[in-house]
């Protein structure tokens, strides 16, 4: 913490690289006390992830297999994305259950109209 | 006997601006209460539009073909020498089922009792968002003006249904009406718009904004009610607000989303539509069984008969709206395995439906029951929501809906759940919270006439719909006598439109009321109900901020009858635990 | 709750309510509840329209461009990223960070609604219109939509940015660069889902 503290305190001063590095390290109250999302390693791995993506995609795989990579793939990206970006991981219970609520009726709605077809 | 003691939190409520400008106080204003009393001179006003439109509709069926007393006056699109065209009759059906629904009842019970009970009754000073929710009220005025606007242009207004079924309302040359379809669909985004930003700020607010000690369960019935009407609406309008968009697309920049000659998919809309308007249904019912609940209690000085299972009710209600659409097309063609399932999932939600209904009967039950007016249109509320909850089991169940729907029995149902139930639970609800908005009672005289008469039109008119929808009547139908089978139940449709002319003369005379009480009725105290919840905790009307100090909550909200007080109510913020010989004072809050 | 034996301890617990959350965060969340159904209406329906389409549906690459898309795509991960830092700066009360991320985040989101139209005038031009099938109306209003989303998006940030200018965020008080990042992340989060079923499957 002590560390972070004089990072923030010559941060003005500093590029802002070298204070967005402290950030993805963990400073901050909050980051503290979340044990430091690392963004930069998210980043790499959505970065990592979306090339593989277009690989699968045309790689020639059987459709079936492609298609359950890419949604498989799509997903972990997207928890990826609200888990440490929107900080879902760091939030109380009943916030994530607000965030997850739409995904029920979402997949009725997807899921229940599927099976007329 | 005890001495009820009275609290705040202590905390100093936050200092606000004393000189308001009239344009900030009355018009552009954040205040929840003259956004509430705002929505609800909105709402009455297209009720109003709505109600002229079927009374239109009435003399059509009753009299096919006479000219319109008046009727002169309408230009020759609509009715040359008065006497209606087929296709005006269309758009009157159409835009008589959208004010009602979207610009009326949806208004009236969320966008007036959401803005003005939520804060009053959970303790605080406003709506989490002021600004975003003096914009939703006006976001909802143009909606609605620009619904009406659209009788004026070519083409006339929407006739292809409420429900609007491509693809009828997807090509312009099969309904006849292309701008006035879009229209329709840009007015109902926008309201859409103003909807989901409403029901943001009522969710953010219950959750996060109660008074000390208001925990979940101490929560007024009529605040879980709009809770999860807001949840509903948050989750079901944008899906509405998606279909609409594609249906203006196919209207107007050529693609073919719902046109089966082009590979499209109508039956794609029905689904849509109907996931949206199923939950419609429970926006429309679930904060009217909750402003009941209230009126209930306090009508029958009794605790609410099982809150809890009052609430659960509710939530189950919610959850079972978004998997049981598909019982509103069982005639449009299903897989029936999957028209089994939304069969049984729709019937299962006459289970929670009852529980209220049981709950209700066992508030009553032994209680010392006063007939105010607002008790009235509660018991009033339980009554008919009873037949039109019956009469949906009936078009719950395949076999049956197959036969009788699009018929007037659907007509007659969905009556006895919206007039019936929601109007009947809003005129109560206006003859309750009248006194706490305007600062004066309504005549109760005037008010018991006006129920008695309600009471007795409503049924001459609806009831006999069930027989001429079994005799065969469809729904939308122009004229009835073009078929022998409804000719012959003509004297039933001349009864009928004889009802509604006096259901249309009661309202007119329920207005009048209004307005007069509105200026010149009796000043009105705090608590004349003598209740318990919080907003009679603080003068009538409440000032802006509503509280001079913060309230704390002790206990539920139903406390009438407490058997070691003498005094049958016993307000949340008020506690009885301090055991003296002084009698009972009667603290309010400030 | 109801029952008349309110005992003097249930009298006495004064518990606080509410989430322990700040009510712009409650509300940003709750309103995204709505943004997921929306675009679970336009998602939906494609694949509906997809499964029941009398013709055989592109396969991947042959109408649309993936390449020039994926490199798109990369750019508005970039821009998650930026905006996360953004509120990691301004978390420590650096200004200077704030400001360069939040700008950078601004003009990588207009970059990639411009590459976005150049994507549709091209398409356009090679006869792929909302009106040339089913294919080309739900890619239309589902990107369009999602461009939409993406351009309110950067109007906020830009709001956002010259509030950051003026000073206007602070250690103690960035409620609206939080919100604001939440939104932005969430309409990368429906990028994520699009790319992969409207571009790649």
């Amino acid at each position: 913490m002590s560390e972070h503290h004089e990072h923030t305190e010559s941060g003005s001063a500093r590029s802002v690289e070298a204070s967005a590095a402290a950030a993805a390290t963990g400073g901050g109250a909050i980051a503290a006390e979340h044990k430091a999302p690392r963004y930069m390693a998210v980043f790499g791995g959505l970065a990592i992830l979306t090339l593989i993506e277009v690989g699968v995609a045309f790689l020639g795989l059987p459709r079936a297999a492609t298609i359950l990579a890419l949604l498989g793939m799509a997903v972990w990206k997207a928890l990826l994305v609200a888990l440490y970006y929107m900080h879902l991981r760091f939030e109380p219970g009943l916030l994530r259950l607000v965030a997850a609520a739409p995904l029920v009726p979402a997949a009725i709605l997807i899921l229940l109209v599927m099976l007329e077809y | 006997m005890a001495t009820i003691v009275a609290e705040g939190t202590g905390t100093p409520v936050l200092e606000l601006e004393h000189e308001i400008p009239f344009i900030r106080k009355y018009v552009f204003s954040t205040d929840h209460k003259t956004i509430g009393i705002q929505f609800l001179f909105m709402s009455l006003f297209f009720l109003l539009v709505g109600a002229v439109l079927s009374v239109l509709i009435r003399y059509q069926l009753a009299w096919p073909g006479k000219a319109i007393p008046l009727g002169s006056a309408l230009p020759e699109t609509m009715a040359p020498d008065g006497i209606m065209l087929p296709e005006f009759y269309n758009s009157l059906v159409t835009m008589h089922g959208t004010f009602m629904v979207f610009f009326a009842i949806m208004p009236l019970l969320v966008g007036v009792y959401a803005n003005y009970l939520i804060p009053l009754q959970i303790g605080a000073q406003d709506m989490a968002f002021p600004r975003l929710n003096m914009a939703s009220f006006w976001i909802s005025v143009p909606a609605g003006l620009l619904m009406l606007a659209s009788f004026a242009v070519e083409g006339g207004a929407a006739g292809a249904g409420w429900t609007s079924y491509a693809p009828l309302s997807a090509r312009p040359d099969l309904s006849g009406v292309s701008l006035g379809q879009q229209m329709w669909i840009i007015s109902l985004v926008v309201l859409g718009l103003g909807s989901i930003l409403g029901a943001v700020n009522y969710i953010t607010t219950v959750i996060n904004m109660r008074a000390p000690g208001m925990t979940w369960f101490r929560l007024p019935l009529s605040i879980w009610a709009l809770f999860i009407t807001a949840i509903l609406v948050l989750l079901a309008m944008p899906v509405l607000s998606a279909a609409m968009i594609m249906l203006l697309f196919d209207q107007t920049i050529g693609t073919n989303f719902f046109l089966a000659s082009e590979g499209g998919q109508p039956l794609l809309w029905q689904h849509l539509f109907w996931f949206f308007g199923h939950p419609e249904v429970y926006i429309l019912i679930l904060p009217a069984m909750g402003f009941v609940s209230e009126i209930i209690a306090n009508g029958s000085r009794k605790p609410i008969f099982g809150y809890h299972s009052m609430v659960f009710a509710i939530i189950a209600i919610a959850l079972l709206g978004f998997i049981v659409w598909g019982h509103h097309m069982f005639q449009s063609g299903m897989n029936p395995t999957l028209a089994m399932s939304f069969m049984i999932s729709t019937m299962v939600i006459a289970v929670p439906s009852a529980i209220k209904v049981f709950n209700w009967m066992g508030t009553l039950w032994e209680g010392s029951i006063r007939f105010h007016v607002p008790m009235l249109f509660a018991v009033g509320f339980v009554m008919m929501f009873v037949i039109g909850g019956l009469s949906g089991i009936f078009m719950a169940a395949t076999p049956v809906d197959i036969y009788i729907h699009d018929t007037y029995f659907i007509v007659a149902h969905i009556h006895y759940v919206l007039f019936g139930g929601s109007l009947f639970a809003i005129f109560g609800a206006i003859y309750y919270w009248f006194p706490k908005m305007f600062g004066r009672m309504i005549n109760a005289t005037a008010g018991k006439i006006h129920f008695a008469l309600t009471f007795v039109f409503f049924n001459v008119t609806f009831f006999p719909m069930h027989g001429l929808g079994m005799g065969g009547m469809m729904r939308r139908i122009y004229d009835p006598q073009q078929y022998e089978h409804i000719a012959g139940m003509q004297d039933t449709n001349v009864l009928v439109t004889l009802g509604a002319l006096g259901l249309f003369a009661t309202g007119l005379f329920f207005l009048v009321v209004f307005f007069y009480s509105l200026f010149w009725g009796k000043k009105a105290q705090a608590n004349p109900w003598n209740a318990t919840t919080l907003e009679w905790q603080t003068p009538s009307p409440p000032m802006h901020g509503n509280w001079s100090e913060i309230p704390v909550v002790y206990h539920g909200p139903y406390e009438y009858s407490h058997p070691e007080m003498e005094r049958d109510w016993l307000a949340q913020n008020e506690r009885p635990d301090v055991v003296s010989p002084v009698a009972h004072s009667t603290a309010d809050g400030s | 709750m109801t029952s008349h034996a309110a005992t003097v301890e249930s009298v006495l617990r004064r518990p606080e309510p509410g989430l322990g959350v700040y009510d712009k965060k409650v509300g940003m969340w709750v309103f995204l509840c709505s943004e997921v159904m929306f675009f679970a209406g336009l998602i939906g329906s494609y694949v509906i329209l997809r499964f029941g389409a009398s013709t055989s549906w592109p396969m991947p690459g042959e109408v649309l461009n993936v390449p020039i898309t994926a490199a798109n795509t990369f750019l508005l991960i970039c821009s998650s990223v930026t905006m996360v830092k953004a509120f990691a700066a301004i978390e420590q009360g650096n200004q200077r960070g704030l400001r360069g991320f939040l700008l950078a985040t601004a003009l990588i989101g207009a970059l990639f609604v411009t590459v976005q139209i150049f994507e549709y005038r091209e398409l356009i031009h090679h006869g792929f219109t909302p009106a040339s099938g089913l294919y080309g109306a739900s890619f239309f209003t589902m990107t369009g939509f999602h461009g939409f989303h993406v351009t309110v998006g950067v109007i906020c940030l830009l709001w956002a940015t010259q509030k950051a200018f003026r000073g206007g965020y602070t250690q103690e008080d960035h409620e609206g660069v939080e919100v604001i990042g939440l939104y932005w992340h969430f309409v990368d989060l429906v990028w994520i889902i699009l790319f992969t079923i409207v571009y790649l499957i």
